[in-house]
């Protein structure tokens, strides 16, 4: 009899496994709900193997003469020990192997929405190409329609990352040098959390970004919202906080579209009022946390390639942030 | 068998002994009959004995040391501006000799300009760098800081036949203060100027900097200006050379310092320098890698950018490229601006610190420049 408390505590943590949030069980696409029926698959053919053998030890031990007589059959060995696991093992393995190169090779077809990613360290660049030509760049967030097919080239700046957002499709990895291609659908709006699932250095762990679905006609909109230059600041603070960031220096490693600053070493902060949070996925973008990441970004996100600018006075910290959390 | 009990009795009577000359040692100090006097001085045998230990201890941990060229007259002057404000009250100068209280030390300090023993490069640099035990001699105040320390061993080879005018001219710049070693040239407190004390080395409305080693402060923003000899008082900044005379600084110091040479006019101070490194340091300086992470210099340090940045324009190339190398082996990342240019600078190898160094020698302060984005 297991001990209650442990008993307890075993279960939060491997079902917590098993929750709705950033899980491969709670398909909302197309492609999610395949490699979800492939997982069931699996875990359904491991447990009967699982019975069975189980079932055989036992009667191997304490069943009676004649039925062990049966289990030390030399045949049985042969054909349920080699022959069985050979053959299902490669069904499933055939299967597998099909299912993923399907989810990655379809194309989605003309009516596909094609969005460029690239994993930095230790964050989303991400691209969206109109078809006019225009090029909008965002970070750590990924709008897309609700129900039309979503094509992604995955690209990285610098080491292997791996873009992966269980609910809506496998895990596909971004290898210096190649582009790769994942294709995913989301049938129900809502946010769905995405993270690097491969080791790439220093703050990995925090390297989170949300693939945000919304209604189609919502969506459009946010795009054209998107391709606009950044809206000249609303209030005198605001004002002064851009005069602040330009002459700060920001602009040399971020764009602000509409202004002098034109870097692309870092995301892109045209719209970043507009973006759900900064820096990390814990911090939402408000006034405070633009604010705690300027000074203290080394804390929050410890080795992010941002220097901390302890430079700004109090007062101007608070312009610079207000005018960053007002472009929306 | 006899012969482990032989050895069992012969660790006895070594414990024995050992136990009645650590209690004779103990009964000695309590009694308080040895005299630890300075004035008295020591026996001449033990005088002797303890030279003889300070000097091959120092030349035992000198042999892991490997001295640049000294040759360099840079060095040669900021080591003896330096000497002059932090070594000559105890070791004298050709100007003035071991300021009397310190000779009553024991030992007493040498007199370096007269009687320096003949050390090697090597064992002055671990001299200075680390101090030497009982005697008064303290470590150097920023330990990493060699580059500081080889400029003082640099001027020490010079010291002995230095006369007085030429130990004047290199200690002293072109400032006359009284020749008085830790007298009031050293920080005049009393109302007059610190500026004495900074020009010495950093110049003044007459002229900028001796030594290439040295910034030109000329026409910095007076916050930048102030907010460096705070981070220097705290540590912030590691220098054995600056932290010191900021140290001394009252706020209303900083604040008068910062505010003359705030306005003063920037010196041109160019240096040879091929036009294939300048023109690749002009591409990284407007421009930036943004393959490396490298944004581009003039972001920061261009003249319509915050005061709190730094003016590069006209400064020497060699002062830059050395402060650069320290921002890459993580010094002076504690203070505010140094934390953002020390993890830039990492992303800079030698030939990309030396480019943009020698970028920033080769344009002028005071005409306008293109390239800010």
């Amino acid at each position: 009899m297991i001990h209650r408390p442990l008993f307890l505590i075993l279960a939060v943590i491997f079902l917590g496994g098993c929750g709705a949030h950033q899980s491969v069980l709670n398909p909302k696409g197309p492609v999610a709900a395949e490699l979800a029926l492939l997982s069931w698959l699996l875990f359904a053919f491991g447990t009967v193997v699982l019975l069975i053998v189980m079932l055989a030890s036992a009667l191997a031990m304490f069943g009676p003469p004649s039925i062990r007589a049966i289990l030390a059959q030399h045949g049985l060995v042969v054909w349920g020990g080699i022959a069985v696991p050979i053959v299902s093992l490669s069904v499933l393995l055939a299967y597998g192997i099909w299912l993923t190169r399907a989810s990655q090779t379809r194309t989605g077809g003309d009516a596909a929405l094609h969005i460029e990613v690239a994993g930095e360290q230790w964050w989303w660049r991400v691209g969206y190409h109109k078809p006019n030509g225009q090029a909008i760049a965002s970070a750590n967030e990924i709008r897309i329609p609700v129900g039309r097919p979503v094509s992604l080239d995955l690209k990285t700046a610098d080491v292997i990352h791996s873009f992966w957002v269980p609910n809506l499709a496998g895990k596909v990895d971004m290898v210096p040098g190649r582009t790769t291609h994942l294709h995913l659908q989301a049938d129900q709006a809502g946010i769905y959390r995405g993270q690097c699932a491969e080791y790439c250095g220093g703050p990995h762990a925090l390297m989170a970004f949300g693939i945000v679905a919304m209604p189609a006609t919502a969506f459009d909109t946010w795009l054209q919202g998107q391709t606009k230059s950044a809206a000249p600041p609303a209030t005198d603070q605001a004002t002064r906080g851009k005069s602040l960031f330009l002459a700060a220096g920001c602009g040399a490693c971020h764009t602000v579209r509409g202004t002098p600053a034109g870097g692309t070493i870092g995301p892109d902060l045209t719209h970043i009022g507009s973006r759900r949070f900064v820096g990390i996925d814990a911090n939402a973008t408000t006034k405070e946390n633009i604010a705690a990441f300027i000074r203290d970004g080394q804390r929050i996100k410890p080795g992010n390639r941002m220097p901390p600018f302890r430079i700004f006075p109090p007062e101007d910290l608070v312009a610079v942030s207000a005018y960053l959390a007002g472009l929306r | 068998m006899q012969a482990e009990g032989g050895s069992k009795g012969f660790l006895k009577r070594s414990a024995a002994v050992v136990a009645s000359i650590a209690v004779a040692a103990f009964l000695f100090a309590w009694s308080g009959i040895y005299n630890v006097a300075a004035s008295s001085g020591h026996w001449i045998i033990f005088d002797w004995f303890l030279r003889f230990g300070m000097s091959n201890s120092v030349s035992l941990r000198a042999q892991a040391i490997t001295a640049p060229p000294l040759g360099d007259p840079n060095l040669v002057s900021l080591g003896a501006a330096h000497f002059q404000i932090a070594c000559a009250f105890c070791h004298g100068s050709p100007v003035g000799p071991v300021n009397p209280v310190t000779d009553k030390m024991l030992p007493a300090p040498p007199n370096l300009a007269t009687e320096m023993r003949p050390w090697t490069d090597e064992e002055l640099f671990w001299i200075v760098q680390n101090g030497i035990k009982y005697t008064g001699m303290p470590g150097w105040v920023a330990l990493e800081r060699h580059d500081e320390i080889w400029a003082v061993v640099a001027f020490l080879k010079k010291l002995r036949g230095l006369d007085r005018e030429a130990y004047r001219s290199l200690a002293f710049g072109h400032t006359h203060p009284p020749p008085q070693p830790g007298e009031p040239a050293a920080a005049d407190a009393s109302g007059g100027t610190n500026v004495a004390l900074c020009a010495r080395c950093h110049g003044d409305e007459r002229g900028g900097p001796q030594s290439a080693l040295v910034p030109s402060l000329h026409g910095q923003s007076h916050v930048f200006l102030s907010a460096a000899l705070r981070d220097y008082a705290s540590g912030k900044r590691h220098s054995g050379i600056m932290q010191p005379v900021a140290a001394e600084l009252e706020e209303p110091d900083v604040n008068r310092l910062a505010a003359y040479y705030a306005k003063l006019r920037p010196v041109e101070r160019h240096s040879a320098s091929d036009d294939v490194l300048i023109a690749y340091g002009r591409m990284l300086a407007t421009a930036g890698d943004s393959d490396s992470d490298v944004p581009a210099c003039v972001s920061c340090h261009d003249r319509s950018a915050l005061p709190s940045y730094p003016r590069l324009e006209g400064q020497s190339a060699v002062y830059m490229a050395n402060q650069l190398r320290l921002f890459k082996n993580g010094h002076n990342a504690m203070s505010a601006g140094g934390a953002i240019m020390a993890p830039i600078a990492q992303r800079l190898d030698a030939r990309d610190i030396d480019a943009v160094a020698a970028y920033f020698a080769s344009i002028s302060s005071t005409t306008s420049r293109t390239g800010a984005p």
